[in-house]
């Protein structure tokens, strides 16, 4: 086993909001052309059939406003493009085209198109070219946030294609049930920022095991003491609101949330960890966004293991019905550990949101069956931490 | 490496009057659907209808979290003996893992 593996005793995963890969690290392609980002050549026609290219333009707020519509039906616009023949062509040239329908702005339309130049995003993009970016990160539906989020904890969404409330349904366990209740007992937590952001995993597990959930300040704390669980996941501050030492931003980066908020959050879950030495040590962070949120993203999604659910033509929206045989959008992923070569970009693999819990799985549990078609055929990450002894130069990030 | 110095948003960028989102607003009707569970005497008052903007939102949603898990509001717990556990751990050789 790799040294790495055999030190590590922590997986912590970072799941942020709404950004594709582009709009936050396509332009890294320029600094490494092994990075499937941007050449600044990529475009979608507009609704007047002018021909946009993607420009490094985007903004931390205010800019992506309205929030770009993200549902199953407009995310099938934006990567058919209104193609209704069989099979389909996934073109990513629908974008413009889906953000226009909420406003019939053609301008502002334009937008959805914008990228981020790396000296904007110090934390993300410093964090892809020291540690691992992933080239092929999906997320696991072309939809919204929960049914998203749900392979993350289940790694299966049960049939559900939109926001709705979804039930468990046997067999399948959410990851943090399989680690409590395997043998022997590992531990898990979700940390919330606080009770005022909560959880967007509300309804099937802080109803039923609130003893799951912490606070991003005991998060912080654990790190610290040196007491945190084997599997943590983090979630980010979904709102602005008033909190108990003044005003608390949201961090989560959805639009129209100020991306900087969520760099510093991004670097101050970087820096906990980082500044226990034995901690830093024996973890591995994933950050990785739940969907792209509408924003462009060049690659098409490619087929996948159905997932034996299908969703009806009623709850797409489209007119057809889904067998969750098609991965989402792109999104930003990034595998920061010490075991991790410095620059190391994935290629030639395909991650989605069902990656966690199969990684988390294999390494805490081993063998467990009861899990969906699609967490058992998605591919793991840890063997990433490849390297024979641990690296010293991890960057160090400045929040205050 | 140089330390990185992470740049602050923009004075004004906290805005608790935004309108909610559609996360915002789904996650509000999930607690609402928690919420439906409790016995009257624990609801909130609050009637999930007339919130509009982030702010009450989140006084919603701290309610209805507050109930759920009121372990969130306490402070935070700095467990000396785990702290003194993992330690020990950390000092002892790792054990093997499946990877």
């Amino acid at each position: 086993m790799p040294p790495g593996l055999d030190s590590l005793k922590h997986i912590v995963v970072l799941m942020m909001e709404n950004r594709s890969f582009d709009h936050m690290l396509g332009a890294l392609k320029a600094q490494n052309p092994l990075i499937d980002g941007l050449t600044g050549n990529e475009s979608n026609l507009d609704t007047t059939g002018a021909t946009i290219k993607v420009q490094p333009l985007a903004e931390f707020q205010s800019q992506l406003d309205p929030d770009p519509d993200h549902h199953f039906p407009a995310v099938d616009l934006q990567i058919f493009n209104g193609d209704n023949s069989n099979p389909r062509v996934a073109s990513m040239q629908g974008f413009v085209k889906s953000y226009f329908n909420q406003q019939h702005d053609v301008p502002h339309s334009a937008k959805i198109l914008y990228y981020f130049p790396p000296e904007k995003l110090p934390v993300l993009s410093t964090l892809a070219t020291e540690f691992a970016v992933f080239n092929g990160w999906f997320a696991s539906i072309p939809g919204p946030t929960v049914c998203n989020r749900a392979f993350a904890h289940y790694g299966t969404s049960f049939g559900q294609v939109s926001m709705n409330i979804f039930y468990v349904l046997e067999p399948y366990k959410s990851i943090y049930e399989r680690m409590i209740s395997a043998s022997p007992a590992h531990t898990a937590k979700i940390y919330y920022y606080d009770q005022a952001s909560s959880t967007i995993e509300v309804v099937n597990l802080l109803q039923h095991q609130p003893q799951l959930f912490a606070t991003y300040d005991q998060f912080l704390a654990d790190c610290k003491a040196g007491t945190l669980p084997d599997y943590s996941f983090v979630e980010p501050n979904y709102s602005d609101h008033d909190g108990d030492n003044g005003e608390e931003l949201a961090s989560d980066q959805h639009p129209d949330h100020n991306v900087q908020a969520g760099e510093i959050f991004i670097a101050s879950v970087y820096n906990a960890i980082k500044e226990n030495p034995a901690l830093w040590a024996s973890t591995a962070l994933l950050i990785v966004y739940d969907e792209h949120g509408g924003i462009y993203d060049h690659v098409p999604p490619p087929a996948c293991m159905p997932d034996g659910f299908v969703a009806q033509p009623n709850d797409t929206g489209t007119g057809r019905a889904f067998a969750f045989d098609r991965l989402g959008v792109r999104v930003p992923a990034i595998l920061v550990s010490p075991w991790v070569p410095r620059g190391t970009v994935v290629s030639g693999r395909t991650f989605e949101h069902a990656s966690i819990p199969a990684t988390v799985t294999k390494f805490f549990i081993g063998d467990y069956d009861q899990r969906s078609p699609r967490e058992k055929n998605a591919d793991t990450f840890l063997d990433l931490l490849s390297l024979p002894t641990m690296r010293t130069d991890g960057p160090e990030f400045q929040t205050d | 490496m140089a330390v990185i110095k992470v740049p602050k948003p923009a004075q004004g960028s906290f805005n608790k009057n935004r309108p909610v989102s559609a996360l915002l607003r789904n996650q509000i009707l999930h607690m609402h659907e928690v919420e439906r569970m409790f016995p009257p005497s624990r609801h909130s008052g609050i009637y999930i209808n007339e919130i509009k903007t982030e702010g009450e939102a989140a006084a919603y949603i701290q309610k209805v979290t507050a109930r759920l898990h009121p372990e969130g509001a306490k402070p935070v717990r700095f467990d000396i003996a785990a702290a003194g556990e993992a330690r020990a751990k950390s000092r002892s050789k790792p054990k093997k893992k499946k990877s």
